[in-house]
């Protein structure tokens, strides 16, 4: 009953990101945190415990998937270990059905550890979001501390519900992109690429007119793309965690609108059943939010290779036809 | 019993005293207005920093060898799926082979059975032709036989009869012979002829 009753006031109350309890940075920092608050986000504790649980669970999965020494036999090819073995399909998975026909063999071998990275660490910091550690930390401090503290959390919450860090990642992928349109393309090929490629810089001249109309709008797309990465992980995971959050506090409007217990009890109990569907749902759009990330950055990657096949193809059709 | 709202008021969680030192209604009211979306470089800055690290880590550390693990484990796979696919070829092969020797060798063993039949009944032919013409070859020295002896027997029938004839006509011509003797000279000549 408590902790159905322990969402808030206000849903969003919840979800957004708090300031970690004591922990004060210099003022100084003020000027570019582009911030006068000298609060730490608690999200800063919880994307640094990810990262280095991701690295740890990792580094465990390697161990389980890597060839084992020749002693073992044939075993040493078998995969040790429940999280091994996760890890593996995943990345099997990823790699082999989604990154392959997208990206193509040898782009998927160089960006496969960028990408898998990515996957995995907005999954563990997803799934840290799920799990109501800033609650617990609220309810035991006022169990064995009699004070006013009102905002009492040093670890938890959602991350990823945190704009700045989705666009923190966002800015990290806009780089990568851009790098690899430098190293396929060079400037000029991706000069032409924002105008329209080359069937439409070395075609009719009377299509020049529209290049200037292509370029804005495909200089625009270099920030829109990240950005809307950015924002679909962010509205995504402030969405689920938000209507999960109403729905627990249904109990509580009870309680504040002085209906019976009964009717509070079974008011939460509907409402807290609702919750944990929400709950599961939550936790498949952890991986999906995830995934998307890393699936769109790797098609925005793979936009701006030099695209050999369809370019043999077009040379194969022209010769057929001269 | 909490008092009831009145319509149209707005249900508040700080009503009284009581709910104040509440930890459900202080977490309920914490925090005045959410910001949802707030300017902070600093969760940005983290999020970059730990995950290029993160990422290096891995980079170096644990894709290398998770990547290597998969590739092997594939290349062992695809090498034993070609190894077996390679040691099925050459069953087949080896069986067709097989097959085609079994083949020829039965065609070799019937050519050789009709073969040997033929030999058989050859012999077999030659051996009753043979045997044929040894009995009619016996069968012709036996009547050659038969007829020399034949011969012999009626030459020496001839002579003997001739010298009985000669006996008894000399017997004959030296008393006259009643009933008594013509009897007793035959069975004289006979026993003579016994004799010899």
């Amino acid at each position: 009953m408590t902790f159905l009753l322990a969402s808030g006031d206000n849903p969003l109350g919840h979800v957004v990101d708090k300031p970690m309890y004591g922990v004060q940075a210099p003022e100084s920092w003020s000027l570019w945190r582009l911030t006068q608050d000298t609060g730490v986000p608690v999200s800063c504790a919880v994307i640094i415990f990810s990262g280095l649980l991701v690295c740890f669970l990792l580094w465990r999965a390697a161990r389980a998937i890597e060839t084992g020494p020749a002693s073992q036999g044939v075993d040493r090819y078998i995969t040790k270990g429940r999280l091994g073995q996760f890890v593996e399909s995943i990345v099997v998975g990823l790699r082999d059905q989604m990154l392959v026909p997208v990206m193509g063999e040898k782009d998927t071998r160089r960006y496969l550890p960028f990408l898998l990275s990515l996957f995995f660490f907005l999954l563990v910091v997803n799934l840290f979001g799920l799990m109501p550690f800033a609650d617990i930390q609220f309810m035991l401090r006022h169990a064995f501390v009699n004070d006013d503290v009102q905002e009492f959390i040093l670890f938890g919450g959602t991350a990823t519900a945190n704009l700045m860090v989705t666009g923190g990642l966002a800015i990290i992928c806009f780089f990568v992109i851009q790098m690899h349109a430098f190293r396929e393309l060079g400037f000029g090929g991706w000069l032409e690429h924002l105008c329209g490629g080359r069937d439409l810089v070395h075609g009719p001249k009377g299509l020049y007119l529209v290049i200037p109309i292509i370029f804005v709008v495909e200089f625009l797309g270099l920030f829109i793309k990240p950005a809307a990465l950015a924002i679909r992980l962010f509205a995504n995971m402030v969405g689920g965690h938000t209507l999960m959050a109403t729905l627990l506090m249904f109990g509580l409007m009870a309680a504040k609108a002085g209906l019976g217990s009964l009717a509070i009890g079974g008011i939460s109990v509907a409402s807290g059943s609702f919750a944990l569907i929400i709950f599961f749902l939550e936790i498949f759009v952890a991986f999906l939010q995830a995934f998307i990330f890393m699936f769109l950055t790797a098609v925005f990657i793979s936009t701006m290779s030099h695209h050999d096949e369809e370019h043999a193809e077009e040379h194969a059709h022209a010769e057929a036809h001269h | 019993m909490p008092p009831r709202l009145r319509a149209g008021e707005a249900p508040s969680l700080l009503c009284g005293e009581a709910h104040d030192r509440d930890p459900i209604v202080m977490l309920a009211s914490a925090g005045g207005e959410p910001e949802l979306i707030k300017l902070d470089s600093l969760p940005a800055i983290t999020a970059i920093v730990v995950f290029l690290v993160a990422f290096s880590f891995l980079a170096v550390v644990v894709w290398p060898k998770i990547v290597k693990g998969l590739d092997e484990r594939n290349a062992k796979i695809v090498g034993e799926i070609k190894a077996a696919e390679a040691a099925q070829a050459k069953a087949k092969a080896a069986q067709a082979e097989f097959e085609k020797r079994l083949e020829e060798a039965r065609a070799e063993a019937d050519r050789m059975v009709r073969a040997a039949r033929g030999e058989a009944e050859r012999q077999a032919e030659e051996l009753r032709s043979r045997a044929a013409k040894e009995l009619e070859d016996m069968k012709a020295r036996a009547t050659q036989e038969l007829e020399g002896a034949k011969r012999a027997a009626l030459s020496e029938i001839h002579a003997a009869a001739a010298t009985l004839a000669t006996s008894v006509a000399a017997k004959i011509l030296k008393r006259e012979i009643q009933a008594g003797d013509q009897k007793r000279l035959v069975e004289e000549s006979l026993s003579e002829l016994g004799a010899r």
